[in-house]
């Protein structure tokens, strides 16, 4: 994360690749494990994807399945439930970005101005718990406060005021998931955000302050571009993931605000695709979902690449 | 160099096992696609297959079973536990053969090698591995097994997973087939056996063989009626028997709701009404010779404006609203719901004790089945099968190996009342249960042990009305199922069991129309709403299906009333 410092230094002469497998052994050796998971759990089922373009039946098995090529994507792209689906997804998304994407980073700066270390401590600890909560949990939660026989409802029904059921309002929902996700995940996003903060060099902000530049000039001209770097990779990241919103969240949401409302792409794959055991229709929308996230990425790379920032590796 | 040529051979040697691990069951599967099949039975060639019926006289119960129509019989009822057990099986039923056993299992999995195993294989005289599996992902374990041609010797097939198995491909292949053991009086070897209703071997007939070892058979199998608070709706004066129409059941939602208390008349009641009060079929009917799926009917438009109307007048709890139905119970108990459907197992003892700790006046109750007009006479279909839980024999058994698992099998199934079904359901006396009042208490061990549902997935008696210490639930039960029992009626395609193509069954399961018709019972959308996804519906493969469905199982095998 200490991108700052270590640009400045030259980068060293690059050895012959002989030398430098020998050097870096134990380093190499560390990463096996995590290489082996990542072969074994996401390249080894990328083979799964043919079933894309058959008409795959579980028992007959991937070989045996009737070979159908593109009519798996083309009833997906006449299917106005699939569209509602990509619709939903790219709304929330958008939703997210815009209301979500700030408020971990608004929340690094104010708890890395906080000097007490007892209650800097305790205000991480308070924000980071809901993330450990499942979503049954902590839409039950929503429910019981929010809910139309919630603490909100009731208190409002016994002074005769009108009564809203946030809960089932498919209008809106984008701003009630929305909530929810920074309730729940708000917290653990800083913790990326307060370490890049931790690198930012003391003797900077102290030969600042020596020159006079009060808290907002500290923050804008030290604090921001030390966090430059960090805040791109995790937009090119939260670019990639635009279709990725989540799937249990919608999923114990869906009865109560209607399909129509909350069905992205992951939950359209679900009850399209597996829950009816027509694989091949969840595939092929898999699929589609996959190659419009790699080329979102691939975008947002360039962009941050083009911004002079690292993006995902650095060119 | 030497580091490089490890790390290789290692990283590929485990993306081999890896990929092997994902692979193999479907390689193992490529021995050719078995021929489309419906799997139906025809009825002169399984009257042939089916065994003979010889109800046990071993046990009398307190409460008799009361006849309806054909295939219609009311559970018995049993008000202690007998103090006085009877034996039904002589001897060991076993010869010391070693056998596997797969069943699903909703809870905790007991312990592997138990003292409730032992005791159980020392009774049955085999070496019996009993290996439970979550039974919430259980329809994804069988699927692996089945590809690679796995399966043990004896498994556990829930029938509303029959597509999702595809059971018309595995019966005969990987499934033995148990005619030649159980057909006609062959059965007699089995009295335990020969005691199961005929409609429950039915459930597990394909191609007019036999097989399937029904567990849980009753001859009273629907799925489901409306319940209520008998103890709050009698102090407010309110019986079940004034509640003769769908608008008295519309009345009393604007009676016995009370927002500002926290108080919501109804949970979901749809899924027990539709059919029962409204007179949708379950899911087709045949009108003038035609089959008719259930959206093409009027009676289904009806239920839904009924339902629509329920939910947007407030007299719907707001979770069920949000579709938190894992709760229902918790508020019933609560008072904070006064009506709502239910499945006949929640009437029961557990049940009983759950309401009686939040309120010690609980009691459960029933409204009759009605007709929605009031005036037409009440009827509930059945449930398409009489039992859903059968369980079956690996075919590469050996035939001696399946007479004895069949007398295992025969053990198991001992009714209510005897030594056996005693040793089944709640293990040895002293060690996993003691008698306190008359009734048998497990002790820790049993509750760890034996509790857990094993065994009976396997095979188990036609299901009798037993709630020992709670009198009052066997008697409000037994008598609402006589007062009933007159109402059933069998389904188009009862106990028929059909394989269809995957096609086919995408229609049947209708994914989008069913999603717009949960939107409409809570009041989001309009039945009109409902109109258009069954007309997209129809023409997406709705008419395909029902056209498929007159071709190969209506007109073959006709409509197995």
């Amino acid at each position: 994360m200490n991108t700052a410092v270590t640009r400045r230094a030259a980068p060293p002469p690059r050895r012959n690749w002989r030398f430098r497998l020998r050097r870096d052994r134990s380093l190499l050796l560390m990463t096996v494990p995590a290489i082996v998971l990542v072969i074994a759990f996401n390249y080894v089922p990328l083979f799964g994807l043919v079933t894309a373009f058959q008409e795959y039946d579980p028992l007959v098995g991937v070989r045996y399945s009737e070979w159908v090529g593109l009519d798996q994507f083309s009833r997906l792209f006449d299917d106005p439930l699939f569209w509602g689906a990509l619709k939903n997804t790219l709304y929330l998304s958008f939703v997210q970005l815009i209301l979500f994407f700030p408020i971990p980073i608004a929340l690094a700066l104010l708890l890395n101005s906080v000097l007490s270390e007892r209650l800097r401590n305790f205000i991480q600890s308070v924000v980071y718990l809901p993330h450990f909560f499942s979503w049954v949990l902590a839409v039950t939660i929503f429910q019981q406060m929010l809910g139309g026989a919630g603490a909100l409802n009731q208190f409002l029904r016994s002074h005769d005021l009108g009564t809203w059921d946030v809960m089932t309002d498919p209008h809106t929902f984008a701003l009630l998931v929305t909530s929810q996700a920074i309730w729940k995940e708000a917290g653990w996003g800083i913790i990326v955000f307060l370490a890049a903060l931790a690198a930012i060099n003391t003797e900077q902000y102290e030969a600042a302050a020596v020159d006079g530049a009060g808290r907002f000039r500290r923050m804008w001209h030290i604090t921001l571009p030390g966090l430059r770097g960090v805040i791109m990779l995790m937009l090119v990241l939260r670019l990639g993931n635009a279709l990725t919103v989540g799937f249990e969240q919608f999923l114990v949401q869906r009865d109560a605000v209607g399909h129509d409302a909350a069905d992205v792409l992951d939950t359209f794959s679900f009850y399209y695709g597996i829950a009816t055991g027509n694989y091949s229709y969840g595939a092929a929308a898999g699929l589609f979902k996959s190659v419009i996230s790699l080329l979102l990425i691939w975008g947002a790379n360039r962009l941050a690449h083009a911004f002079g920032e690292d993006g995902l590796y650095r060119k | 160099m030497g580091i490089e040529w490890n790390r290789r051979r290692f990283i590929s040697a485990a993306a081999t096992v890896a990929g092997a691990a994902a692979v193999a069951p479907v390689l193992s599967a490529c021995t050719g696609s078995p021929a489309q099949q419906t799997g139906a039975n025809t009825e002169s060639g399984l009257q042939a297959a089916l065994p003979a019926y010889l109800p046990s006289t071993a046990v009398k119960a307190d409460i008799p079973a009361v006849a309806g129509g054909p295939d219609v019989l009311t559970d018995a009822g049993f008000l202690s536990y007998p103090a006085n057990l009877v034996t039904t099986v002589s001897g060991v039923p076993g010869r010391g053969g070693s056998y596997s056993a797969v069943t699903p299992l909703w809870g905790t999995v007991p312990p592997a090698g138990n003292s409730f195993y032992q005791a159980m294989n020392k009774a049955l005289g085999v070496d019996l591995a009993m290996k439970p599996a979550d039974g919430n992902n259980y329809n994804t374990i069988v699927p692996t097994m089945t590809a690679a041609k796995r399966l043990p010797d004896w498994i556990q097939l829930p029938a509303w997973w029959n597509p999702n198995f595809n059971m018309g491909g595995l019966v005969g292949t990987q499934l033995a087939d148990l005619t030649p053991y159980l057909a006609g009086d062959k059965i007699k070897k089995y009295p335990n056996l020969a005691a199961l209703p005929t409609g429950a071997w039915k459930a597990g007939a394909w191609g007019d063989k036999l097989y399937g070892i029904p567990s849980y058979s009753t001859g009273f199998s629907i799925a489901g009626m409306i319940q209520y608070r008998r103890d709050i709706l009698d102090a407010k004066g309110i019986t079940a028997d004034q509640v003769r129409s769908a608008d008295d059941l519309m009345n009393l939602g604007k009676e016995l709701t009370d927002a500002k208390a926290g108080v919501w008349a109804f949970d979901d009641v749809w899924t027990y009404l539709y059919n029962s009060a409204f007179g949708a079929p379950y899911k087709w009917r045949v009108d003038n010779g035609k089959l008719v799926y259930k959206y093409e009917t009027p009676e289904f438009l009806e239920a839904l404006d009924w339902h629509y109307r329920l939910a947007t007048s407030g007299y719907l709890h707001p979770d069920a609203l949000a579709g938190d139905n894992a709760n229902a119970n918790t508020r019933f108990y609560a008072g904070k719901t006064l009506i709502g459907g239910g499945g006949p197992g929640q009437w029961n003892l557990a049940d009983h004790q759950s309401g009686a700790a939040a309120n010690p006046n609980y009691r459960r109750g029933a409204f009759p089945i009605f007709a929605a007009d009031g005036k037409s006479a009440p009827h509930i279909p059945m449930n398409p099968l009489s039992t859903n839980v059968l369980s079956y024999l690996n075919a590469a058994l050996k035939p001696e190996q399946i007479e004895e698992l069949l007398s295992v099998a025969n053990y198991l199934a001992a009714p209510f009342g005897s030594v056996e079904y005693s040793m089944v359901n709640y293990g040895v006396e002293g060690v996993h249960y003691t008698m306190v009042n008359g009734v048998p208490t497990a002790t820790e061990e049993g509750k760890k042990d034996v509790q857990a549902a094993t065994y009976p997935f396997l095979s188990s008696p036609q299901a009798v009305i037993s709630n020992p210490g709670a009198d009052v639930v066997t008697k409000d039960y037994a008598a609402w199922q006589a007062a009933n029992v007159k109402a059933l009626t069998k389904p188009v395609f009862w106990n028929m069991n059909v394989s269809m193509p995957l096609s086919m069954s995408t229609a049947d399961a209708a994914q989008a129309v069913e999603d717009t018709v949960k939107d409409c019972y809570h009041g989001k959308k309009k039945v009109a709403d409902v109109r258009a996804a069954i007309a997209g519906w129809k023409s997406g493969g709705g008419d395909r299906l029902t056209q498929w469905m007159t071709d190969n199982v209506l007109q073959k095998y006709g409509t197995g009333q």
